[in-house]
């Protein structure tokens, strides 16, 4: 029997290894997606055409232009008045029009708001983004130091480590989420659609040990996508600290991947083809995203739907993972989320395994 | 006047394989020109070009366009009809019969007037399809898939007609049916048609026939005038010991005069003598004997009142039938009669609605009973579907191992199936990468590799060359006597049932004949073939 797993398998390995289209779509994912979302890869302005109006007389108001230089911007364009300006943006001569009121000056020596007006050409809308959080971060150093500056803004402006690395891993875990429930459901819904469907059911194995044999096999492809991008982008690209146990986050992903893949069971029992499964997985991811304080924390939720979270086991997983790596939670201390996981997971994978054996 | 004209065409594709080499001809309006030859000689190849969907060298015209590529060819197409190889490949699963004809007619811009609909019932009374207008595509059986593309191909009334093994899977009812509409068609509008087949019976009904052989048009004539350039070859049975020498079970070829009488020849001799003049062994296809002896019960299935009903639908209607050991049963039957559905029956994969089954003397009334059996049955779907990412030894490996048959023995019998059935050659390449009939000889062989009892095959021969489906029906006679194994088989091919012990007809569901062969031929002694016979209880019924 343990060589009949061992060969389903290695088959369904082989078959993931030679299609190729879901090698790059998961390598991507747990690399370069990850990548991007912490902020590792910036869209970087290059040759941004500036314009200004400064009804200061200059001063502080210079100063901050100094700061835009090649190869970023080019030597920033002067207008005498606003109206000028909003027709050079209007016809496309200039991205970006910045305005110095009369008070700008007064205001930030006297320690007030000091307000400066942006005029962005939104068409151009990362180049011109881009280049309004270089404005921010370069007036926000003004107003931090309240001296005379002479610092390299380029390394201010630097990713902050610790917030970077807490977007990277959030994105790790949806992408973790998504690959486990597509990845299994894929596997049985390509032999629906290649016709090799029956001849898997007249095998003479256990439909039982069929159906853990494939789950299984893709449970491996997801943990070792999550070694990649631990290894390779958490922790060299973003620093992202250990202060727990490795061995206990892997667990955890191992349980997590076999509760999202029990989602994965149920779709491929439902779906007959590829579209149909890539659009039930996104319909039933999301709620299960929304939910977990992905993207909203848990605390900011509706009262109801903060009760509801409790349901997704997203949820037990990214607290687990980030008391593991940002607070190094014992492995003892962590039994809740374990339990969490379990709990949801194998009702989960329960139900999705009942489901896909129906149709044996 | 709409003439074709394809002039010297060469398809070459990647990694320089070579599809259809200079191949010139022409036709005219109202001409129906078939393409006949072994898989893989490129005729699909050439109907690609012709129908202006990949890139060619050479020069076609049809009336007053001309084009050298796909891109030329553009303007053409809306008076091209092109249907494709395979069972229902055009097709939308989800739709029901008839909203595919409205869509194709919608995507070719038809108005839906009177004509139209009276058109449309004509397609649709063709096909045997008027009564299943709100069934979706998926729930019909293979010959129905085909013969709605077929009929969405027909609904804009091409001017150029391009059908690929369109009778692929297709009853004999319905392929003469297909025949009629094809006559008619270009008669009263002058469309060319030019039909490719692997039924010999069906191409000597063409104007003109191209002979296909290693990618080249290698003759080119009438149905008569190509028999006859191999008359002095084909004698009656004669024993032959020569290399220049080929006997088969009812004929013997020879390029050597013999000393023995001569055969009327027909269009599949030629294949057999292209095939003998080119120095083409024919692979010598053999079977050694079971490596683990087994005691088979004397009668291997017996199903007693088998119903399947799909909804209000009767696919099948209490089917009693007996399959004994070292048996070779034949099921017939037009298309959507129900023979898919009931060898599904008795794999499990449908669910039995009425009825009793016993296989291998063992009552099934549960997964269970048949999961201690499967290891005793092979299975070859009408699709011969295996996995495409992995190569033909790695395909049968797993099959193997599933069998839990050591990898030591499993490697020794696939080299031993690969001699014996001759696809050696093939051991590493991709499935997708396989003439189909290797790809056939491969499904068996997967099929095989655990040494079933019984062995249920659905449409194994379908779309299969002549050479390669005589090879196979070899094979299975050897199967047959080296391991006693017993074989429920369906087909299209009437010439086949001279191949089956016994023959059961079905009809609507309804079993309606069950007799030894030679009882068939002395019930009907007029009929001079089975295809006779067989549209004879089709008519009758009526
Ligand atoms: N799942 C299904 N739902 C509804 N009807 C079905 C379903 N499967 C098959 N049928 C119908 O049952 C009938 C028998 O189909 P079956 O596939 O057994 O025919 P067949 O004899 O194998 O035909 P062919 O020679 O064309 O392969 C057809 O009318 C078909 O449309
Ligand atoms: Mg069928």
């Amino acid at each position: 029997m343990i060589k009949v797993f061992l060969s389903i398998v290695t088959k369904e390995l082989l078959d993931f290894l030679r299609s190729w289209g879901l090698v790059v779509l998961v390598l991507y994912s747990f690399t370069l997606d990850v990548y991007i979302a912490g902020g590792g890869m910036q869209i970087e302005p290059r040759n941004v055409s500036v314009g200004y109006v400064d009804y200061t007389g200059g001063g502080i108001s210079q100063k901050i232009l100094s700061h835009l230089h090649e190869p970023e911007f080019l030597t920033p364009k002067m207008f005498l008045s606003q109206r000028e300006l909003s027709k050079a943006i209007f016809n496309k001569e200039i991205m970006v029009g910045i305005i110095f009121d009369q008070e700008f000056e007064k205001n930030y020596r006297n320690k007030k708001e000091a307000t400066i007006d942006v005029l962005l050409d939104a068409t151009a809308a990362s180049q011109s983004f881009t280049t309004l959080s270089y404005l921010q971060n370069i007036v926000l150093n003004f107003s931090k130091l309240n001296i005379p500056i002479d610092i390299d803004i380029h390394k201010l402006f630097n990713p902050n480590s610790d917030e970077h690395s807490f977007m990277a891993l959030s994105e790790l875990l949806s992408v973790i989420t998504m690959l486990s429930i597509l990845l299994p459901a894929i596997v049985f819904v390509r032999e629906k659609e290649e016709g090799t469907w029956d001849i898997m059911l007249l095998m003479p194995i256990n439909p039982k040990i069929t159906i853990l044999a494939k789950s299984f096999s893709q449970v491996i492809i997801i943990v070792a996508g999550v070694m990649i991008t631990v290894g390779l982008v958490l922790f060299n690209g973003f620093n992202l600290p250990m202060n727990g146990s490795f061995l206990a986050f892997l667990l955890l992903t191992f349980f997590y991947a076999f509760t999202s893949a029990g989602i994965g069971l149920f779709i491929a029992s439902v779906s007959k083809s590829m579209m149909q499964t890539a659009q039930l997985s996104m319909l039933i991811m999301m709620p299960l995203i929304f939910l977990s304080g992905a993207w909203t924390p848990v605390y900011a939720m509706h009262p109801i739907l903060e009760k509801l979270s409790l349901l997704s086991p997203l949820r037990y997983y990214i607290e687990g993972c980030e008391s593991i790596f940002f607070r190094g939670t014992d492995f003892v201390d962590l039994w809740h989320y374990f339990a969490g996981v379990l709990i949801l997971g194998s009702i989960l994978y329960w139900y999705g395994f009942r489901k896909i054996g129906k149709l044996f | 006047m709409a003439n074709l004209n394809v002039n010297s065409v060469t398809v070459i594709y990647k990694g320089n394989r070579i599809g259809i080499k200079d191949a010139s001809f022409k036709a005219e309006e109202g001409e129906i020109v078939g393409f006949i030859g072994a898989d893989g000689t490129g005729k699909s190849s050439l109907m690609h070009a012709i129908s202006g969907i990949i890139k060619f060298k050479g020069e076609i015209s049809f009336g007053k366009y001309v084009y050298h590529s796909p891109k030329e060819a553009e303007k053409v197409k809306k008076y091209i009809g092109f249907m494709p190889q395979g069972l229902g490949l055009i097709l939308y699963d989800r739709l029901t019969v008839e909203e595919h004809l409205d869509f194709f007619a919608n995507v070719r811009n038809i108005k839906m007037d009177k004509n139209f609909k009276t058109y449309k019932q004509k397609l649709l009374h063709m096909a045997g399809l008027s009564r299943f207008t709100e069934r979706e595509a998926e729930h019909l059986s293979g010959g129905m898939r085909q013969k709605l593309s077929l009929i969405c191909t027909l609904i804009h009334r091409p001017r150029l007609l391009l059908l690929d093994e369109p009778t692929t899977g297709v009853d004999p009812l319905s392929r003469l049916e297909l025949w009629e509409i094809l006559d008619n068609i270009r008669k009263e509008e002058g469309t060319i048609i030019i039909v490719s087949t692997a039924y010999m019976q069906e191409a000597s009904k063409m104007d003109r026939l191209l002979l296909f052989d290693d990618n080249r048009i290698m003759a080119s004539g009438t149905s008569k005038q190509l028999t006859d350039s191999v008359r002095n070859y084909v004698y009656k049975k004669t024993p032959c010991k020569d290399t220049d020498c080929l006997e088969l079970h009812n004929v013997t070829y020879s390029l050597k005069p013999l000393n023995s009488e001569h055969k009327d020849p027909t269009l599949e001799d030629i294949f057999f003598i292209n095939a003998l003049k080119n120095r083409k062994k024919l692979t010598e296809i053999s079977v050694s004997k079971r490596e683990r002896r087994l005691e088979i019960p004397p009668i291997v299935m017996e199903a007693k009142g088998l119903t399947k009903k799909f909804g209000d639908f009767v696919a099948d209607d209490k089917i009693d039938m007996e399959l004994k050991r070292n048996e070779i049963l034949g099921l017939f039957g037009a298309n959507g009669a129900g023979k898919t559905t009931f060898i599904k029956m008795l794999l499990g994969l449908y669910p039995i609605d009425e009825g009793e089954l016993t296989l291998l003397s063992q009552p099934i009334r549960s997964g269970r009973d048949r999961r201690k059996l499967k290891s005793k049955i092979g299975y070859v779907s009408q699709h011969f579907a295996l996995y495409k990412n992995m190569s033909v030894r790695e395909n049968l490996i797993y099959f193997a191992s599933i069998h839990q048959i050591p990898a030591s023995e499993a490697l020794r019998r696939i080299e031993r199936y690969g001699k014996e059935l001759g696809f050696s050659d093939y051991l590493d390449a991709m499935p997708k990468d396989l003439p189909l009939g290797i790809n056939q000889r491969f499904s068996i062989a997967a099929a095989i590799i655990h040494e079933p009892v019984v062995l249920f095959l659905d449409e194994p021969t379908s779309g299969i060359d002549v050479i390669a489906r005589h090879q196979f029906w070899q094979l299975l006679k050897l199967l047959k006597e080296q391991w006693g194994i017993s074989i429920l088989i369906t087909t299209h091919y009437m010439s086949e049932a001279e191949y089956c012990d016994r023959v059961v007809l079905l009809k609507e569901g309804k079993k309606i004949a069950d007799d030894t062969v030679e009882n068939f031929y002395k019930k009907h002694p007029e009929a001079s073939n089975f295809e006779e016979i067989f549209l004879e209880y089709y008519r009758e019924a009526n």
